[in-house]
C-alpha cells in the first residue's frame, strides 16, 4: 500500500511528483532474485562490436527504415543535435533512423497507458517493473521477443545474465530486454551529523538511536521539526525495515512476508502486535513533535527543511541521498551530513530487479526486428551508447579513459551552457559501458561495497500479481489503508488503540482476508516454481 | 418521416448552417462513446475493446461493495449544490451592481480583478490554503498567536473543510460567473429601464421588477446546465486542497477523489469507466427530471 | 440631476462589496507576484510573504532559460487561440442561432443531442486513439484547435442570449425576405455582441490555459504551446527533487517553489490584457434602433 499513491496518472506536476515517489519506493521492492545475475556481466563482451552471427545468416537490411522510439521523460536541450549524430550512424550501420520520441513527466503514467493501449506504431518503447511491466506484458502489450533475440541482437542476448531473461520473463515469453546493471537502492535516512556530534547524541546504528538523535534535536532546537514536510515515507519505511516486513511483488500493499528467512509467513501487517506496539510508539513521536500535525497535507520534501536548517531527517535511497548531499555541499557548506541505510537494522540487501529499467516493443511495431538490432548496437557499441547516454564527446563531456570516469562538460566548455547530458537513458543501461561522473559522492561507492558484502538474492519483488480476481477489495483496502492508516500510523489519533480496533474492523470488511489468501496463493506459486522453501 | 423531409426542406439553409456543430458533435463525441462498453469488459491488449471478456456488472462491484457509496453520492451532490447555488447568487449579486453602479474606472478595475483567481492553478491554490491554514507557520495561527489567542489545529479537524473548499471554489470561478450575468443584463433593453423612471420607481425596484425577472431565464439555464454534473467533482479542488489526508475524508471524500484513490493501486480501465458511467447516469436522470418539471410549468425555461 | 437616496445607499453598499470581493481576489495574486520574486529558500521556510527579503530573478532565469522556445510558445498559442475562437465563434453562435429558433421543428430534440455529451462520454482513450489512428492529427497543430472547436456549454448559452432578441424582430426581416443565413449575419451577429463577447472570452480562455492536449497530442519541441512548455518545466523540476535525482543530475536545479509562481505570472500576463478589450463590447442598451439607422 505504500505505493498506492504512487501508480496513476495525477494532474499535471502533480503526477511527476507522484511519479517521484514511484521510482524511488518502487525501485527497492524490485529487487534482482540472484546474487550470482549481479557479478555476471562479463567484463570479455565489452568492446567487442561485430555481431555474433556470421556474414551469412546476417538480417536483410536492404530496405531502409524509420523506427518511433519512445522514453520517458524529457529531452534535453541538445537532443535533436545528439539523435541527428546517431541517426547518421545508423543509416551508414543499419540502413534505419529513428525517431527519438519523449513522453514528458507531465502526466507521464496516463501517456504511457495511451501510448500502449490505442495501438500507435511503435517500435520501442522503455519499460519497467514500475511502470507496470509486468501488468503490461500479462495483458499482452508487448511483443514476445524470444524468437527474435538470438537473430537480431545476438550480443544483448549473450551479455545479458540468464537470470535477468529469467526476470522478465512472463510464462514462456520475454517480453522486453532488461538493463545490465546491478543496483542496490535501499531505503535510508539522511541525517544531520553536525547536529548529532554537537549534541552529543549516540551514533545511529538502530531503531533506539533514531529514537535517541530525534529527540535530541526537538528538545535542543525546538523551533526544529526533525522530519519537516511529508513525513510518511521516513516513518513507514522506518516500520518496514525495523522489523523486516517484506513487500510483495509491485503492490502488495498491507500485505506482507514477515521476515527475509520466513518467504511463506505471509500476514497483513495491521493485525500484527509489532503494528500495534508500533502505532503507540508514533503517538508518542508526533507527540514529541518530531513532525508537525500536518504532515499529511505537506507537499514540502524533508529535505526542504534540512536546506532552511528547520528539519533533521529524509528518506532517501543512496543514489538519491548522493544526489543532495552533493547539492547541499554547494548550496549550504556549513551543514554536515551523514546517512543511514535501513539495510543495516538486519545486515543484508538485495539488488534491483533487472527489469527496474528496460527496453520493450509494442504489439503495434512495424519493425521489431530492426529495432532489436538498433537496441542491440546501442547497448554493446560504446560509440553508440556513450552517444546516446552522455552526449556529444568534447563538448557534453570527456571520457578519462581509465574505464570508469568522464567529466561533465568536456574541457574548455562552459557549465552555464553546456549542461549534463541526461535524458532518460536507463533503459539500454549495461554496465561495462557505463561511466561515472567524477567528483560525486565518495560515500556512495563504500555503500555498495558493504550492499555487494551482504548481498542477497530477492525473492519478493518478482512475485506476479495482478490481483484480477481481487480487485474489488485491492481498492477497498486500499480506501481504508489510506483514511484509518495512515492517520493511526503518523500518530495523528488521540486514542491509538480504539483507532487501531476501528481500522481492522475497517479492514476485514473491506476484504483483507480474500486479498491475503491471494497474495499467499501467488507466493506459494512462485516459491515452489523457483524451490525456495 | 414525411414530416422531417418537409422540415429538412422548408429550413434547409437552417440545416446547413447546424450541420458542421452537429459533425462535430458526431464525429468527436458520440464515436469515442463505444468506449463506454470497457465498463463491462475485463481489458485485455489482445482482445482490444469489443475481444476482451464481457463481464457484466462486475466493474461497479468495487463502487457499490465498498459500503460507502451513499455517503460519497450524498457529500458529491451537497457539495455541488452549494457550489452552483451559492456560486450563482454571489455572481448574480456582483453582475446587478457592476452594471448600475457608476465609475467606470471602478468598474473595469474590479472586473479585471475578480478575474485573477481564475488563473491560478489548483496547485498554487492548494499551496495558498496550506500557507494560511497550517499549524506552524500558518497566516491564521500567526495571527491568533499574536492577538494572544490560543491556536487552530485545521488540519485535526474536519470540520472546517466544508467551508473552506466551498469557499475557494465560489472565490475560483466568481470572475467567469459575473461575466455571463452581466452580458445578460447588458441585453436588456433599454426601454423598459427608461419606462421604469419615468414611471417614478427607484433603484430597487427597478432591479426587482425589471433585471431580476430579466434574469431568470438565465439563472435556470444556468442551474440546469450544471446539474447535469451534479455527481462529477472538481476533482483538482477536492485534490490539491484535501490530498491523501485520510484525516480529512470523512466530510471531504467526493466520488471523484474515491475513485482516484481506487485506481491509483491498481489502474483498471474498465472500472474507471464503470464510475464515470454511474456518474453520468445520474445526472441524466436528474436532468431530465428537472427540465421535464420546467417545462410543465414554464416552456421557455427549458433546455431542450 | 439628484440622485436619489435609495440610489445612494445601493451604490455605497456595491462600492464596499465590490472592493471587499476584489482585495480577495487581488491579495494572492499579489502574492504569487512577490513569491516568484523571492528566493526558495524564503519560501521554504516561512511560507509566502507580500515583501521578499531576498530579491532574486532566479525563478524567471530558470523558465527564460532558453527564450527562444518560450517566444515560439508564445507564438503558437496565440496562433491557436484566435484560430480556435474565431472558428469556434462563428460555429457556435450559428449553432445557437438556429436552435433559438421557434420555428425550427426539431430544435429541442438538437439541442438535447448536443446537451448530452457533457454527460457522457467514452473516455480519455477511444477519444486519444479517434484522434491519433483515425484522424491521424498527431503532432499536428489541427491537434490542439480541432477537438476544443465546440462546446456544448457554449452552444446554449449563445442559444440563450440570442433568445433574448426580440422575435419580431427576425419576423419582420423575413418579410422583407431576408434569408435564415442573412438575418443571422446582419442582424443576430450585431444585436449580441454581449453574448459573443462572453463566449469568445470563454473559448479564448480554454484554448490560451489547455495543456491538457498538446501534452497527448504533440511531440514535437517547437509545436509546444506556452501552458505546456511552463507545466514541463514544473514537471522536471519536481522530478529533480526526488529520489531519482541520482540518475537525472542536472547542473542547475530550478528552484520548484518559486517557479510555480513564475510560471502563474508568465502565463497570465498577457491574456490579462485581453479583458479590458472584451470589456468594451459591454455596453448597456444596444438597441434595435441603433442597428436599423
Amino acid at each position: 500500500m505504500a505505493q498506492t499513491k504512487r501508480k496513476k496518472a495525477g494532474i499535471g506536476m502533480l503526477a511527476a511528483l507522484l511519479l517521484a515517489t514511484t521510482l524511488a519506493g518502487c525501485s527497492k521492492d524490485n529487487n534482482k532474485p540472484s546474487a550470482s545475475g549481479s557479478a555476471s556481466p562479463n567484463a570479455s563482451a565489452s568492446g567487442n562490436t561485430s555481431p555474433a552471427a556470421s556474414e551469412a545468416n546476417k538480417p536483410d537490411i536492404s530496405k531502409k527504415v524509420t523506427l518511433n522510439w519512445y522514453l520517458l521523460g524529457d529531452a534535453h536541450k541538445d537532443t535533436e543535435k545528439v539523435v541527428a549524430e546517431w541517426n547518421k550512424m545508423l543509416e551508414q550501420d543499419l540502413n534505419t533512423t529513428v525517431k527519438l520520441n519523449f513522453t514528458s513527466w507531465t502526466d507521464w503514467q496516463t501517456k504511457y497507458n495511451l501510448l500502449l493501449t490505442s495501438g500507435e506504431k511503435i517500435d520501442m518503447i522503455f519499460a519497467s517493473s514500475w511502470a507496470d511491466y509486468y501488468k503490461f506484458a500479462k495483458k499482452g502489450a508487448f511483443m514476445d521477443l524470444k524468437d527474435l533475440l538470438p537473430t537480431y541482437a545476438p550480443e544483448t542476448w549473450n551479455t545479458v545474465p540468464k537470470q535477468d531473461w529469467d526476470d522478465v520473463s512472463v510464462g514462456e515469453s520475454i517480453f522486453a530486454v532488461p538493463s545490465t546493471f546491478p543496483e542496490y537502492t535501499p531505503d535510508g535516512i539522511v541525517y544531520r551529523e553536525d547536529w548529532r556530534q554537537q549534541l552529543n547524541l549516540p551514533e545511529i546504528t538502530d531503531l533506539n538511536s533514531i529514537e535517541a538523535y530525534l529527540d535530541g534535536v526537538k528538545k535542543a532546537k525546538p523551533k526544529v521539526i526533525p522530519i519537516n514536510g511529508k513525513a510518511w515515507n521516513e516513518q513507514f519505511y522506518l516500520f518496514l525495515s525495523n522489523f523486516d516486513f517484506k513487500q510483495i511483488g509491485g503492490d502488495s500493499g498491507l500485505i506482507v512476508a514477515k521476515s527475509y528467512d520466513t518467504p511463506r509467513d505471509i500476514v497483513a501487517y495491521p493485525f500484527t502486535q509489532e503494528f500495534e506496539d508500533w502505532v503507540k510508539r508514533m503517538k508518542t513521536w508526533a507527540q514529541k513533535g518530531f513532525w508537525s500535525s500536518n504532515t499529511l497535507s505537506d507537499q514540502q520534501e524533508a529535505g526542504d527543511g534540512i536546506k532552511t536548517g528547520n528539519g533533521a531527517v529524509y528518506w532517501r535511497n543512496p543514489a538519491g541521498a548522493g544526489g543532495f548531499i552533493n547539492d547541499l555541499k554547494k548550496s549550504n557548506p556549513d551543514i554536515q551530513l551523514g546517512y543511514f541505510p535501513f539495510t543495516r537494522f538486519h545486515n543484508y540487501a538485495t539488488p534491483n530487479l533487472s527489469i527496474n529499467n528496460g527496453m520493450a516493443i509494442p504489439k503495434s511495431a512495424a519493425n521489431p526486428e530492426r529495432s532489436l538490432m538498433v537496441l542491440d548496437k546501442l547497448r554493446n557499441d560504446p560509440k553508440y551508447f556513450n552517444l546516446m547516454t552522455y552526449g556529444i564527446a568534447g563538448l557534453h563531456y570527456d571520457d578519462l579513459g581509465d574505464g570508469k570516469h568522464i567529466v561533465v562538460p568536456a574541457k574548455g566548455q562552459d557549465p552555464k551552457v553546456v549542461t549534463k547530458y541526461d535524458i532518460a537513458s536507463w533503459g539500454w543501461r549495461y554496465e561495462p559501458n557505463m561511466r561515472s561522473e567524477e567528483g560525486g559522492w565518495d560515500g556512495l561507492d563504500k555503500l555498495n561495497e558493504e550492499f555487494k558484502a551482504e548481498s542477497k538474492p530477492n525473492i519478493f519483488a518478482p512475485v506476479l500479481m495482478d490481483y484480477q480476481e481481487v480487485k474489488t477489495q485491492v481498492t477497498a483496502v486500499n480506501q481504508v489503508f489510506q483514511q484509518y492508516g495512515q492517520p493511526l500510523m503518523m500518530g495523528l489519533v488521540s486514542d491509538p488503540e480504539k483507532a487501531l480496533a476501528t481500522y481492522r474492523e475497517k479492514l476485514k470488511k473491506a476484504g483483507i482476508d480474500e486479498l491475503l489468501a491471494y497474495v499467499q496463493k501467488q507466493t506459494n506459486a512462485y516459491l515452489d516454481e523457483k524451490g525456495i522453501q | 418521416m414525411r414530416r422531417l423531409v418537409a422540415e429538412l426542406v422548408h429550413n434547409r439553409v437552417m440545416f446547413l448552417m447546424i450541420a458542421p456543430t452537429l459533425i462535430f458533435f458526431s464525429v468527436f463525441a458520440y464515436l469515442p462513446m463505444v468506449g463506454i462498453y470497457y465498463a463491462f469488459t475485463n481489458f485485455s491488449f489482445e482482445g482490444g475493446l469489443f475481444g476482451s471478456e464481457f463481464i457484466g456488472w462486475q466493474n461497479f462491484r468495487f463502487l457499490v461493495e465498498s459500503g460507502s457509496l451513499w455517503s460519497l453520492t450524498k457529500n458529491t451532490v451537497l457539495y455541488n449544490l452549494a457550489f452552483i447555488l451559492l456560486g450563482n447568487l454571489l455572481q448574480l449579486v456582483c453582475a446587478i451592481f457592476l452594471a448600475e453602479i457608476p465609475g467606470k474606472l471602478f468598474k473595469k478595475t474590479t472586473q479585471s480583478v475578480m478575474f485573477l483567481p481564475y488563473f491560478i492553478s489548483f496547485v498554487l491554490v492548494g499551496a495558498f490554503v496550506f500557507n494560511l491554514f497550517n499549524s506552524e507557520n500558518g497566516v491564521i495561527n500567526t495571527l491568533l498567536q499574536q492577538l494572544g489567542l490560543p491556536g487552530y489545529d485545521f488540519y485535526m479537524h474536519t470540520s472546517p473543510w466544508k467551508y473552506i473548499i466551498v469557499f475557494f471554489s465560489i472565490w475560483k470561478g466568481l470572475g467567469y460567473g459575473t461575466i455571463i450575468y452581466l452580458a445578460a443584463i447588458m441585453s436588456i433593453g433599454d426601454e423598459y429601464y427608461e419606462a421604469a423612471k419615468i414611471d417614478g420607481a427607484n433603484i430597487f425596484q427597478r432591479i426587482r421588477s425589471i433585471t431580476i425577472p430579466m434574469l431568470v431565464p438565465t439563472f435556470v439555464l444556468l442551474i440546469l446546465l450544471s446539474l447535469g454534473g451534479i455527481l462529477k467533482g472538481q476533482f483538482d479542488l477536492f485534490y490539491q486542497i484535501i490530498g491523501n489526508n485520510g484525516m480529512l475524508f470523512e466530510s471531504t471524500d467526493i466520488i471523484d477523489t474515491y475513485v482516484y484513490r481506487s485506481l491509483a493501486v491498481n489502474f483498471d480501465i474498465g472500472m474507471g469507466t464503470a464510475a464515470g458511467l454511474y456518474q453520468s447516469f445520474f445526472g441524466l436522470a436528474l436532468v431530465l427530471t428537472v427540465n421535464y418539471i420546467i417545462r410543465k410549468t414554464r416552456e421557455d425555461y427549458a433546455l431542450f | 440631476m439628484k440622485t436619489e437616496r435609495s440610489t445612494q445607499v445601493f451604490n455605497v453598499a456595491g462600492y464596499l462589496i465590490l472592493t471587499l470581493i476584489s482585495l480577495l481576489c487581488l491579495l494572492p495574486f499579489l502574492l504569487i507576484i512577490s513569491g516568484s520574486f523571492t528566493a526558495e529558500t524564503e519560501i521554504l521556510a516561512d511560507g509566502f510573504k507580500l515583501i521578499p527579503n531576498d530579491f532574486t530573478l532566479l525563478a524567471y532565469k530558470a523558465v527564460f532559460s532558453e527564450p527562444g522556445q518560450i517566444l515560439k510558445a508564445y507564438q503558437v498559442t496565440i496562433l491557436i487561440t484566435l484560430c480556435g475562437t474565431l472558428v469556434g465563434l462563428f460555429l457556435t453562435s450559428m449553432t445557437g442561432y438556429v436552435l433559438s429558433r421557434k420555428d425550427f421543428l426539431y430544435r429541442n430534440q438538437l439541442s438535447f443531442f448536443i446537451y448530452f455529451t457533457t454527460l457522457f462520454s467514452g473516455g480519455l482513450i477511444p477519444w486519444y486513439i479517434l484522434i491519433v489512428r483515425y484522424l491521424d492529427l498527431k503532432d499536428s497543430y489541427l491537434s490542439l484547435v480541432l477537438p476544443a472547436l465546440v462546446g456544448a456549454w457554449n452552444i446554449i448559452l449563445m442559444k440563450n442570449f440570442i433568445k433574448s432578441i426580440p422575435e419580431s424582430i427576425v419576423e419582420s426581416a423575413k418579410i422583407d425576405g431576408a434569408g435564415d443565413f442573412t438575418i443571422y449575419r446582419k442582424l443576430i451577429l450585431p444585436l449580441s455582441t454581449p453574448g459573443l463577447a462572453t463566449i469568445g472570452l470563454f473559448m479564448a480562455l480554454a484554448y490560451w490555459n489547455d495543456w491538457f492536449s498538446a501534452n497527448l497530442f504533440i511531440t514535437s519541441g517547437d509545436k509546444y504551446p506556452l501552458q505546456f512548455l511552463l507545466y514541463k518545466i514544473l514537471a522536471s523540476a519536481a522530478v529533480l527533487k526526488t529520489n531519482i535525482a541520482g540518475n537525472l543530475s542536472a547542473d542547475m536545479k530550478p528552484p520548484a517553489e518559486t517557479l510555480k509562481m513564475a510560471a502563474a505570472v508568465v502565463v497570465t500576463g498577457p491574456i490579462i490584457f485581453l479583458y479590458p478589450f472584451v470589456q468594451r463590447f459591454f455596453v448597456k442598451g444596444l438597441t434595435i434602433g441603433a442597428i436599423k439607422g
